[in-house]
């Protein structure tokens, strides 16, 4: 019996090896390399943009020298980097120059948590969305189904998320609000720093409807794949239910190849929630992620990229490790 | 394959049901999530409602609420409400009393007979919003500390003697090594601790370098009057301590003793945070999500706030479509509100109008005006407009005469966002605007701009290769157009065009004079014409590095002192006079006048804006709907 017949059964469950430690260690620290170096590159990056976050029609000359001294931004940006670094390293990313002296480190966390919140929402909709369309396609190959949901995958990943965030707003809010006078329509007021489920639902559709689509397609050939293995015959010469076979046997080998599309799908959400963050008035990471910029905020913007490479340094090392959940035949 | 076909015929049977299940539950998923958001208002028979919160977007996050550093609109138009100064501006932008007892006048002995000496008397009300009363000490804290801390409006009180040496004496703030302003702050708060209200306590010195020697108080710190002596007289500067949010407001030192830096971001207290005169506290602040603001119980002043809560969502103004929608759903009551009314777009306007919200669309010009600024001063940057030869001057009045102002104000406004400047560079409703028509800049004439052009740079040369350079963003982008097809189509000259992507980086060329045509413009501060006058020609400007044209006049200036000098009375001709200099000598072109656009709903009673500010919170309420 083969490692991927003994698999079948579905029980196996990975052990933790030493060699599985060592490579997470590796990838953690490369990761921690990857934040120094972006870190400083953004940092470098930002304060050699024109223009700073306090200059206006009133501060400028004296006024703005003294602000500029005050906030150390009068040095050279490598002593500057270094004050950063100096602080980061025990968490301490500074303080916002916009909101004059606002902590950076707690409300880039806030926004993270937000943003996660989002993302995440958008993600089990990703997942959901594409793996059940794409099953359900697979296992009704050539009939109106397959037709109909292999149509609204593509629909989905060549749709922007934020062309559907729009036509949400337009039926949910502004059709459904004007046809029903408001009593029953999709409320896009953010009310308070995370969502409730009336509030998010729009928002990561959006976000998941759009990336769900390249789930769905990979999902429906991986399947339309497996159930064509001798084992999945196996499976049902044993007599097991339907459901069981698909479930357990053939969705789970199909899921290899959709779990190593999930670090670019990561990605895109991300992508996706730095543009609808915006639309809906969402207070998190990608909100941020513009406003910072565009407001000369140097700590909040090199705090908010790093983040990211952390988010998308953690997520692709997840997708890793779960491949050997998924496939003992993987091994580090 | 074969025996696969059977298989998934098979299959299929067995699956109908969760398949159609699956789909069902996604599409009722989504009607329920669409039910959940709805909004509900209560209404009762008549009256009030009985929820007295108004919420409404701010489109802009606040910078610092410290009034000795507050710089933007949106800090001061959310800090009206929190603080108070000694007087304030009514809604039609008179001066009245709010923590003194009276305007000071020479008739009400409030000034003295050679007008370097005001008396104010103080309510003996007034409190800060955590119960501490207010007394002159008070007063003399707020302005010494605004003077030492050298903020964006601490010129509002340089007419003050003593106010050169208190900034000599706050010095510099020394450098921070961790990017964390918290010497420059914690040294001035230190040394006016012990001045004021921690003197006699353990360990309180007072550094009397920082106390301006022109504020005093006659019946002590604790006492109900403020004497305050000017250096030289001013005519405007009771309009300047008036502005509220900034140098002229009140503050607490005993909870700003205790947090220099930060104390305006916090939540108000007993001993900490955000405490202030006004009629409202702040309850919340979530920086970049939101801000709440209470009433305060038992306000001292009037009217009694009949709003219990503001809620205010802080939004990108990318977010502008949904929160329209929010608000026609009735999620907000006002939009526009904060510095925000030039946030609504044309199309959004325009949708609005036509729609049964049209009702709701109020529309108020504002204390803005736009105009272009030619290279006069600076040889260095070069031009055919530098100085005051006949073919510089003859060359400018040639590039202003070629732009049809009405035009511009229907073409790229569509006669919505804003009207065309020509009365004079004071906006419209504001002391010093000319009147409609009244400014010869405002003309247009493409006839009388050629046979300019044609006389002083008949090769052209002169006007080749010129460049308008502006800020993108808003009307400017469509501005610049604009220009550049009346002077290619009145002039035969085409001008390139510089859209500057940063701001910031922008007003500091600007400022710095490195521009040969630029995007120009002020918004006024208080109702004085000096605000304008002072603050963007002559010596004044060019010694703040705000001169942008470089204009340098010596009559201008000299008659510029004698009107700063004299109450508005008797310095209104004099400062049209100033108005007529730069007309001759054609330092600018003449754009427009901005207009913004709220929307309120028609529940919100007493909302409303005027040329300068939002109407103050405590006179809105919400009727029942």
């Amino acid at each position: 019996m083969s490692r991927a017949s003994s698999f079948i059964g579905g029980e196996a469950v990975p052990k933790v090896t030493r060699g599985t430690l060592v490579y997470i260690i590796q990838r953690l620290a490369i990761i921690a390399l990857t934040l120094l170096v972006v870190s400083f590159v953004v940092f470098v990056v930002v304060h050699a943009l024109p223009g700073n976050a306090f200059i206006s029609q009133r501060v400028h000359g004296k006024t703005l020298q003294l602000l500029l001294h005050e906030y150390g931004l009068d040095q050279p940006v490598l002593i500057q980097y270094w004050n950063f670094l100096k602080g980061a390293i025990h968490g301490n990313l500074g303080v916002s120059l916009y909101i004059r002296g606002e902590a950076v480190t707690p409300l880039v966390l806030r926004e993270l948590s937000v943003s996660c919140e989002l993302g995440g929402s958008a993600l089990i909709i990703t997942i959901g969305m594409g793996m059940t369309f794409g099953v359900l396609a697979a296992i009704r190959q050539n009939t109106w189904v397959d037709y109909l949901l292999t149509s609204i995958a593509v629909i989905g990943y060549t749709v922007p998320s934020f062309v559907i965030a729009g036509l949400g707003v337009m039926i949910f809010a502004n059709f459904l609000g004007s046809v029903t006078g408001g009593a029953f329509a999709y409320s896009p007021v953010w009310t308070g720093t995370y969502g409730t489920i009336g509030e998010l639902w729009l928002p990561a559709l959006a976000i998941g409807f759009y990336t769900s689509g390249q789930i769905t397609r990979i999902t429906r050939a991986s399947m339309l794949e497996v159930i064509q293995q001798d084992y999945i015959r196996t499976a049902r010469a044993k007599g097991l239910r339907e459901r069981v076979v698909t479930i357990r046997h053939a969705l789970r080998n199909a899921l290899v190849p959709v779990i190593s599309i999930l670090g670019t799908t990561v990605v895109g959400i991300l992508v996706g929630v730095l543009v609808i963050e915006n639309i809906f008035g969402i207070p998190g990471l990608g909100k941020e992620f513009v406003e910072s910029i565009l407001q000369h905020d140097y700590n909040v913007t090199v705090g908010v990229f790093t983040i990211f490479a952390l988010l998308i340094g953690l997520s692709n090392l997840a997708v890793d490790l779960i491949y050997t959940v998924v496939d003992p035949r993987i091994r580090y | 394959m074969t025996l696969g076909t059977p298989h998934l015929g098979g299959a299929r049977g067995g699956l109908r049901r969760p398949s159609q299940a699956m789909l069902v539950i996604s599409l009722l998923a989504v009607v329920a999530a669409a039910c959940g958001g709805s909004s509900g208002a209560a209404s009762s028979s008549s009256g009030l409602a009985s929820s007295q919160v108004l919420k409404f977007p701010a489109f802009q996050n606040p910078g610092t609420w410290d009034p000795g550093e507050a710089d933007a609109e949106v800090d001061t138009e959310f800090m009206q409400n929190v603080f108070d100064n000694l007087w304030r501006f009514d809604n039609s932008l008179n001066i009245v009393p709010d923590i003194a007892t009276a305007v000071p006048t020479a008739a009400n002995g409030g000034i003295s007979s050679d007008g370097l000496t005001y008396t104010v008397n103080l309510n003996h009300n007034a409190t800060f919003s955590n119960g501490d009363k207010v007394t002159a000490e008070d007063v003399l804290y707020s302005w010494d500390r605004a003077v030492a801390l050298q903020g964006p409006y601490s010129s509002n009180l340089s007419a003050i003697a003593g106010y050169a040496a208190v900034q000599s004496a706050a010095g510099s703030p020394p450098a921070s090594t961790t990017g964390s302003p918290l010497n420059f702050q914690q040294s001035i708060e230190n040394g006016l601790w012990g001045c004021f209200r921690g003197k006699g306590t353990a360990g309180a010195t007072c550094d009397s370098s920082l106390e301006m020697s022109g504020l005093t108080a006659p019946d002590g710190l604790t006492g109900y009057t403020v004497q305050i002596t000017l250096a030289s007289a001013c005519g405007w500067c009771l309009a300047a301590w008036t502005l509220e949010g900034t140098t002229g407001a009140i503050v607490d030192e005993n909870v700003i003793h205790n947090d220099p830096v930060n104390w305006w971001t916090k939540p108000s207290s007993k001993t900490d945070g955000m405490v202030g005169t006004g009629a409202f506290y702040l309850a919340s602040f979530i920086p970049k999500q939101s801000m709440v603001f209470k009433a305060v119980k038992d306000w001292w002043g009037s009217p009694k706030p009949t709003l219990t809560e503001v809620d205010v969502d802080i939004k990108d103004p990318s977010a502008l479509a949904t929160t329209v929608a929010a608000w026609k759903q009735g999620s907000y009551g006002i939009i526009g509100y904060g510095g925000d009314s030039g946030n609504l777009d044309y199309p959004t306007i325009e949708s609005i109008k036509t729609s049964p919200y049209a009702k709701d669309l109020l529309t108020q010009p504002k204390g803005r005006t736009t105009w272009l600024s030619f290279n006069i001063g600076y040889p260095k940057t070069g031009g055919p407009f530098v100085g005051e030869s006949a073919a510089a001057v003859g060359l400018r009045k040639a590039f202003d005469l070629a732009v049809d102002k009405t035009g511009l104000a229907t073409t790229v406004c569509h006669d919505l966002l804003c009207t065309a400047a020509t009365g004079g560079l004071i906006t419209k409703g504001l002391i010093g605007n000319l009147g409609d028509g009244q400014d010869p800049l405002a003309a247009y004439d493409p006839t009388e701009a050629k046979q300019l052009l044609k006389e002083y740079d008949p090769t052209g040369a002169l006007t080749a290769n010129l460049t308008y350079s502006y800020n993108t963003g808003g009307l400017n982008d469509p501005v610049a157009e604009y220009l550049q097809n009346e002077w290619q189509t009145n002039l035969g000259v085409h001008v390139n065009l510089n859209p500057v992507g940063d701001a910031s980086q922008f007003i500091s060329n600007r400022l710095g004079g490195q521009y040969v045509m630029s995007r120009d413009g002020w918004q006024f501060d208080y109702n004085n014409p000096q605000d304008w006058y002072a603050n963007l020609w002559g010596t004044f400007a060019t010694a703040a590095g705000a001169n942008t044209s470089g204009f340098d006049d010596p009559t201008y200036d000299s008659i510029l002192n004698q009107a700063d000098a004299e109450p508005i009375s008797q310095s209104l001709p004099l400062y049209n006079q100033l108005a007529t200099i730069l007309q001759q000598d054609v330092a600018y072109i003449p754009l427009y006048y901005s207009v913004g656009n709220f929307l309120i709903q028609p529940w919100v009673k007493g909302a409303g804006s005027n040329t300068g500010f939002d109407y103050y919170w405590d006179q809105i309420s919400i009727l029942s709907h």
